[in-house]
């Protein structure tokens, strides 16, 4: 065999072999990633370059590598079994801000100073110490903070405001082409998204992304710009449309003689209320 | 406009926003808007139901006026 294809065959074959390994090593962001993790892919990357340049024989290039991509896995799956396992191998995180107070000599024991803490806490746009409540740094050296109840964005829980759950929507038309298993997922088919289509006056081939929310309104995006298609207004009409019907209903109301009546238009019109106070979260984003 | 036609008026609204409700209750998946829809369909369906015996009423107590 000539040199040539020798290591052509060694280059391709060990790139497949890492691509892989490290998709098999697990799903973890570089950034995330403990600093023993790295010195894992370090290894393997070093190694597999010195197989591929023959700077190492191939038989024992491989078994290295093998072993320094199975042991993490290996590693991994006893840190999910045992919680010491785990505390020795990623270390346990460090509190560094407790009730509102910087605790010192657990910073020393991290080796962070004052201003390396400042600066995390700026990238997570805290400039005042004193709104933070709590500060962890993770065995990855990510800081962690927890806010002030006084300083937290507010929440709809916050304001005591019902809100309606907000399922994902679901992507059916993706550069022209449908999406049967999005489509299907809603309990829907191709000819209901045809009749969508026309009643939007669009072409299918035109449509850049589709996207269906949780009660079936269908969201366009298309090739030509220029072309305007609205958003569907439904939700917003039907309670448009309540309102009105309930001040039709006082109005009623106000208008008749008979008691009778006006007591079952009065009766009415507080039921229109309510179903607009319990529709309002569903219909109004 | 007489009342009996503005009440008949509101009646269609009515309808139409019932059985939009209606068709969102059968396209979703989540099960909780389901249910609310459904529910609150029900309720529009007493008011519905109220206003079509008043219009009645109305033309009864009003013949000359009837499907105007």
């Amino acid at each position: 065999m000539p040199e040539w294809l020798t290591v052509f065959l060694r280059g391709a074959g060990l790139w497949l072999f890492i691509l892989a390994a490290v998709r098999v090593m697990g799903k973890k962001h570089p950034s995330r990633m403990r600093p023993f993790d790295f010195v894992n892919y370090t290894v393997v990357g070093v190694v597999a370059a010195l197989t591929a340049s023959r700077v190492m024989a191939l038989v024992p290039g491989v078994i290295l590598l093998g072993v320094w991509i199975l042991s993490p896995i290996i590693l991994d799956l006893l840190m999910m079994k045992s919680k010491w396992v785990h505390d020795f191998v990623s270390g346990k995180e460090t509190v560094l801000i407790r009730q509102g107070k910087i605790m010192e000599e657990n910073l020393a024991q991290v080796r962070l100073t004052g201003e390396d803490l400042l600066r995390e806490l700026r990238s997570k746009s805290v400039f005042k110490t004193a709104d933070v409540e709590f500060a962890v740094l993770e065995p990855t050296g990510e800081i962690n903070i927890l806010l002030k109840s006084d300083q937290k964005p507010v929440t709809a829980q916050d304001l005591g405001q019902k809100t309606a759950p907000r399922n994902e929507p679901q992507t059916v038309i993706l550069d022209g082409n449908i999406i049967d298993e999005a489509l299907s997922n809603l309990g829907l088919n191709r000819e209901w998204l045809g009749t969508k289509l026309e009643a939007a006056g669009v072409s299918l081939n035109n449509v850049f992304i589709g996207q269906v929310d949780a009660v079936g309104d269908l969201f366009l995006d298309l090739f030509d710009d220029s072309l305007e298609v609205p958003a569907p207004k439904i939700k917003e009409l039907i309670y448009a449309n309540l309102e009105k019907c309930h001040a039709d209903l006082m109005g009623f109301s106000l208008q008749t003689k008979n008691q009778q009546a006006k007591d079952i238009f009065n009766k009415d019109a507080k039921k229109l209320l309510e179903v607009k106070e319990q529709l309002k979260p569903y219909l109004l984003k | 406009m007489t009342v009996s036609s503005q009440v008949k008026e509101t009646v269609a609204t009515l309808k139409g926003i019932e059985s939009t409700l209606k068709i969102y209750a059968v396209q979703t998946v989540d099960q909780e808007i389901k249910s609310v829809f459904s529910r609150v369909g029900g309720v529009i369906d007493g008011v519905v139901n109220d206003l079509e015996e008043r219009v009645g009423v109305l033309e009864y107590e009003e013949p000359q006026y009837k499907g105007l």
